[in-house]
């Protein structure tokens, strides 16, 4: 019933591109969420931990995309550099799933997001140092803007985002990992 | 939360409603490109013009048009103020500590937001005069060239179909549970930062839960009518393009050839 058909993986990747748009909207009570929360990595990671690379890369790409066509955020200027970092999420999560296997859900979720988190950030740093704003970014301002500022948004994703899939196992939405962790 | 803050699709039959999605789709990247290349006050000023002349063709309030622009007044005026004051301190009329406002520094700002409303407001004629189901299978038709790289552009088409059918279900998926978490007691109008980040929390994974399920019998319900993602499935023709819609191209190419070589 909860086996991960590519029908099944299309249609969540689908649902967290949607949660791309609506996520944000939630957070937007909070003044300056979007950069210290960063509601928007949450789908993506989420998508690339479940249902693999390729789904998470998609999902990096089209969910600011999305978002930005349909509520304005993030405006058209920012959004080049917000897809390379989603995508870097995306992809990079869903690799490290498939690499990592420690016997133990969470260490695997931990490893896989951490990863991912610290790859998405540094690729996106190189991205906007060489591209997107040559000469005018630097290791002190890639440290505040990804680090220092995103500090909540970074705490709030290591605590939800391994509940999540393992709320997820439980609710049988998706397939556990290994056997004697159901 | 209410409501989708712009780009909801208007029904309507102007010149704009009846042009093919991947003609706008693609006219809308040409106009990108425009509104990147151009530099000049002169280039802006030829840009608003055109972009004004497209809500009067598209037949959209200017209200409905310049939607999410009213919303950002503060990002603008603040991303403005930020060049005015830390762009060109080399040129700066006068220093105050750390601020140097500068010529330099308010052409900078006003580049950057002039570039941001433009945007904002082609991107919104575009999703106001095309329906979310066109405005995917233009993506598709698009898309197909990707087909030479081995990308399964059909299933990025069902994808992003069905992601844009989602959008509104969860927007009201969204606003039920945070009603429900008010009721509970949470407290989203708390002026406190960690309060209102503590109250955000309750409200992701029901969500998230939530939306899984629904793509859960979704999916259930595909896989028992049949539904392969590996088999071909007929695709929309949408057929050459009719004299307007060249002529829409046309005026485009034109537009982003002086943005890039005159303006």
């Amino acid at each position: 019933m909860n086996k991960m058909t590519t029908v099944k993986k299309s249609i969540i990747t689908a649902v967290c591109i949607a949660l791309c748009v609506v996520l944000p909207q939630a957070f937007h009570a909070i003044p300056n969420a979007g950069s210290i929360y960063l509601p928007m990595h949450i789908p993506v990671l989420l998508c690339g931990l479940i249902c693999g690379w390729q789904y998470g890369l998609l999902c990096g790409l089209v969910g600011p995309l999305f978002s930005s066509l349909i509520t304005g955020m993030p405006p058209m200027a920012y959004l080049p550099p917000m897809m390379v970092e989603c995508a870097v999420y995306g992809l990079i999560a869903g690799l490290m799933m498939k690499l990592v296997h420690t016997s133990k859900v969470y260490a695997d979720l931990y490893i896989s997001l951490v990863v991912a988190m610290f790859a998405g950030r540094v690729i996106a740093g190189i991205a906007k140092a060489l591209i997107f704003m040559p000469g005018q970014f630097g290791i002190a301002m890639w440290t505040t803007s990804y680090f220092v500022t995103a500090l909540p948004g970074i705490v709030i994703q290591l605590a939800v985002l391994p509940t999540l899939v393992f709320a997820l196992m439980k609710a049988r939405l998706i397939p556990t990992r290994y056997t004697n962790e159901a | 939360m209410n409501q989708l803050p712009t780009g909801m699709y208007q029904p309507g039959t102007s010149l704009v409603h009846r042009m093919k999605a991947n003609i706008k789709i693609f006219c809308f990247l040409i106009l990108t490109v425009a509104v990147i290349c151009t530099e000049t006050l002169r280039g802006y000023a030829v840009l608003f013009l055109f972009t004004g002349i497209l809500i009067y063709l598209s037949k959209v309030n200017f209200g409905t048009a310049l939607g999410s622009i009213g919303r950002l007044t503060w990002f603008f005026i603040l991303i403005l103020l930020m060049n005015i004051c830390f762009y060109g301190p080399d040129d700066a009329w006068i220093r105050i500590g750390i601020f140097a406002p500068s010529y330099e520094g308010l052409m900078q700002g006003t580049h950057i937001v002039a570039r941001v409303i433009l945007m904002l407001v082609i991107c919104n004629v575009l999703t106001v005069t095309t329906a979310p189901l066109m405005l995917t299978e233009g993506m598709e038709a698009l898309l197909f060239p990707l087909k030479l790289f081995r990308v399964p552009t059909e299933q990025v088409a069902m994808i992003l179909s069905v992601a844009m059918q989602f959008i509104p279900t969860l927007f009201e998926e969204a606003e039920m549970i945070k009603k429900a978490q008010i009721a509970r007691g949470a407290r989203f109008d708390s002026k406190k930062l960690l309060d209102k980040a503590g109250a955000i929390l309750p409200l992701v994974v029901p969500i998230f839960l939530a939306a899984f399920k629904r793509a859960d019998e979704l999916s259930l319900a595909m896989e028992a009518r049949g539904y392969r993602t590996d088999m071909a499935r007929q695709r929309r023709k949408f057929g050459m393009p009719a004299g307007f819609e060249w002529l829409a191209l046309a005026t485009c190419s034109i537009l982003c050839i002086l943005q890039i070589v005159f303006l």
